[in-house]
């Protein structure tokens, strides 16, 4: 029977009957807050681990990226040889090619004598591949010989990060020519750039010949998609290219199927959907059967089934939208705090705040619905 | 007997409230069980997280563990001279002094099936001094000692194909046998692993990084008789400072401190645990402080009758514990359920402990009557003349 849910609000009722016992209804705004918070922290966690992974390249200017048909996502480029980018570089589409570098390396400078992993980033800094600033204004550091730039992100076990210090990294020493600003994401614990000539010295059997990535820029008013089209004829079967829509689906392809992290947030999300229903659903029952008496009566002089499914549903929703303002709220608040806490990049978008809203009001419909069930036994001749 | 029955705490008033209203016990008992199913699902990722970093060090079977002093989480290459672990082997009370070959960035794998290439975890020994105390890997290391074979982990991501029959896959561009299988599965750094021989694991490493004298960790066997903690001094005095021994226990605490401080886990799973459990409060005050309000004249009556508060104030503990027990009861049988379900999916080791039951268990104890004490307040209050 779906039929009683025949919406028609009736808010002057429903709003009755919550300010009536304003101690409850009061309470079952914190529920459905805490239920709706969570909602948003799960949701947040869940975006937050593909978009840590993007980190990187939410930090890059490119149109196109092109890397070996190896390339499993970020962590897990594969490499190609330089020489594959002369095609691109000749192509009338494309203004710049730049190639980056990635590496692993000992930092042998850590604390308490250990040797922690470090992620090296190798590029030209006159491309300005990187967005942050912070890394643009110190291109004259990066050009000095065996000088580093190093990731503010990077963490304690790593020793201090002051500018001037010189740490061992791989078999070579090098100077923290400063800090910038980017975070580290997936690439490990600690992340450092350097300009390409000193990559190659941190790494020397390898040289500048093997690529892992490389930033394409095309020229004003091309056509991304019809570049990629053009430039994968022009590369062959041995390298990919990425628009930046395709590499952003990639990613977080590769991040919510891949991993344990889409079922985690994701069962995480389901679970609190469901435990929203419950507080929901434990108010708005209680609420009728403490009225029951009171519908029975509507009923008895002449108000359709209908007319009080909708007063249970305005009550259901009333409850949950006064309940969402504040979880709002405290869900931004909440994300920056993890953001700190966990380094994860968990930001508010419109589309979560729909897509929770849109799950708030589920939950809303869905708790009336099954506290309807016992309106309708509200049977006058029983009642009294 | 009878007089037994005279004594009011004989007749179990706190169950017959409960159960006098199925409906409403349902309800409660639903509200509290998914609150108490979230903090039992937090629970258990976050147990599942840290015991499948640990799982390899878990299976490693040795009393001590010898690894370069400069290694500072399990999963990285840092090795260290071989002639170290030979050093170890002269050290009074060591049975035996073994070494274990580990790779976690340089070993790519391509999937039989589709062909794709993975990076993988690798490990290598040698078949005649086995490391690990996994029986199918023991039962199957004979197989190692020809060159190029491999043992795969058939709980692998199920993307690298390792599950499937194939016989046959690649490894760093050459072809390797597979001679059989385990039960491992992936952690958070690695999507599945290959066990082969310490010659094979030299040989498929290109460069310096496959030099067999270099050893990722030395797994020794302490002889029967001796105390593990009094053979770590011998071997810390015979060895130079830059290996670091361990009891096995001493580096899973290693292990488990390194994961505890930089990954996110520990405080994303305590916040959905936090969050259940002031949900599961919310919940179990609302069924309370409702029972409390519809039952108010019979408590009124019962402290009219002479029956003391305290007595009261037990009924109502007893049945805020009755509540939580009825929520916990079904979301255990739930989690169960779930963490197989999502276990096998996501390929992590949930499963239920005494560790987690029981704080699920005092959590929701907890909640219930920590809400039951704020809302008992009305009963302390209860005038029998102004109830009626």
């Amino acid at each position: 029977m779906m039929a009683p849910f025949h919406f028609r609000p009736r808010v002057p009722l429903a709003w009755r009957i919550l300010t009536y016992d304003k101690r409850r209804t009061g309470l079952a705004l914190i529920g459905i807050f805490m239920a709706i918070l969570l909602v948003f922290v799960e949701l947040g966690f869940f975006y937050a681990v593909p978009r840590g992974g993007l980190l990187l390249y939410d930090n890059m200017r490119f149109d196109l990226l092109l890397a070996s048909n190896e390339y499993e996502y970020q962590a897990q480029p594969g490499a190609f040889p330089l020489g594959q980018l002369g095609p691109v570089r000749s192509s009338p589409d494309v203004e710049e090619a730049t190639p980056i570098y990635f590496g692993f390396a000992k930092w042998k400078s850590g604390e308490g004598g250990m040797w922690p992993d470090v992620f090296v980033i190798g590029f030209d800094p006159e491309s300005h591949v990187f967005i942050p600033d912070s890394i643009n204004r110190q291109t004259g550091v990066l050009g000095r010989a065996d000088t580093v730039l190093v990731d503010t992100a990077t963490r304690p076990m790593f020793g201090p990060l002051d500018t001037g210090r010189v740490v061992e990294i791989g078999d070579r020493k090098v100077t923290i020519g400063g800090q910038y600003v980017l975070g580290t994401g997936f690439m490990g614990l600690g992340v450092v750039v350097a300009s390409a000539a000193n990559f190659s010295r941190l790494y020397p059997q390898r040289g500048l010949d093997i690529v892992n990535l490389a930033a394409i820029q095309l020229k004003p008013g091309v056509d991304p998609d019809h570049a990629a089209e053009d430039l994968r004829k022009a590369v062959g079967p041995d390298l990919q290219v990425f628009t930046r829509k395709a590499l952003e689906a990639h990613e977080t392809a590769y991040w919510t199927t891949r991993t344990s992290v889409g079922i985690i947030f994701g069962s995480g999300l389901l679970i609190s959907f469901v435990v929203g229903i419950m507080i929901v659903y434990q108010i708005v029952s209680t609420q009728v059967s403490r009225q029951l008496p009171q519908f029975a009566t509507l009923k008895a002089i002449g108000y359709p089934d209908r007319s009080l499914a909708g007063t249970v549903s305005t009550m259901s929703l009333l409850i949950v939208i006064a309940g969402f303002v504040p979880a709002l709220g405290a869900a931004t608040g909440l994300y920056s705090v993890i953001r700190q806490e966990t380094l994860l990049p968990v930001a508010m978008s419109e589309m979560r705040l729909l897509a929770v809203f849109a799950a708030a009001v589920a939950m809303a419909l869905i708790s009336a619905l099954l506290s309807i069930g016992s309106l309708r036994r509200a049977a006058p001749a029983d009642v009294f | 007997m009878l007089a037994g029955i005279a004594r009011p705490g004989s007749v179990p008033l706190a169950w017959r409230n409960l159960v006098s209203n199925k409906s409403r016990l349902l309800r409660s008992a639903g509200g509290i069980g998914f609150a108490v199913l979230l903090m039992l699902m937090q629970l258990g990722f976050e147990q599942a997280f840290f015991e499948s970093a640990l799982a390899v060090i878990r299976g490693l079977d040795g009393d001590i563990l010898l690894q370069s002093a400069h290694k500072y989480q399990f999963a990285t290459r840092d090795p260290f001279p071989r002639a170290d672990l030979e050093k170890a082997r002269d050290v009074a009370g060591v049975a035996s002094a073994r070494a274990l070959y580990a790779d976690w960035f340089d070993f790519f794998w391509k999937n039989p099936i589709d062909g794709k290439i993975f990076l993988v975890r690798a490990f290598g020994f040698d078949p005649a001094a086995p490391v690990f105390s996994y029986a199918d890997v023991n039962a199957e290391r004979d197989k190692l000692k020809e060159p190029n074979t491999v043992l795969v982990d058939r709980r692998a991501r199920r993307f690298l194909g390792m599950d499937s029959a194939a016989t046959e896959a690649e490894l760093n561009g050459t072809k390797v046998k597979i001679v059989g299988g385990f039960a491992l599965g992936p952690d958070f750094q690695s999507d599945g692993t290959v066990i082969m021989s310490d010659r094979t694991f030299a040989s498929l490493l290109h460069g310096p990084a496959g030099d067999p004298a270099a050893v990722d960790l030395g797994v020794i066997k302490v002889r029967d008789g001796n105390d593990p903690a009094a053979v770590q001094q011998s071997l810390r005095k015979a060895l130079p400072g830059t290996i670091a021994v361990f009891t096995k226990p001493e580096l899973i605490e290693f292990e488990r401190n390194f994961q505890a401080a930089v990954s996110s886990a520990g405080p994303i799973f305590a916040m959905g645990t936090i969050v259940g459990f002031v949900v599961g409060m919310l919940i179990s005050y609302q069924v309370t402080y409702t029972d409390l309000s519809d039952q108010l004249p019979q408590y009124a009556t019962l402290k009219a009758m002479g029956y003391r508060t305290g007595y009261l104030l037990r009924v109502v503990f007893e049945q805020a514990a009755f509540n939580a027990l009825a929520g916990w009861v079904p979301a255990l049988l739930l989690s169960l359920l779930l963490y197989y379900v999502i276990g096998r999916l996501a390929l992590l080791p949930l499963h239920m402990s005494a560790h987690v039951t029981l704080v699920s268990l005092g959590l929701t104890l907890g909640m219930c009557l920590i809400s039951a004490a704020i809302a008992v307040r009305r009963v302390i209050t209860a005038d029998p003349a102004e109830v009626f």
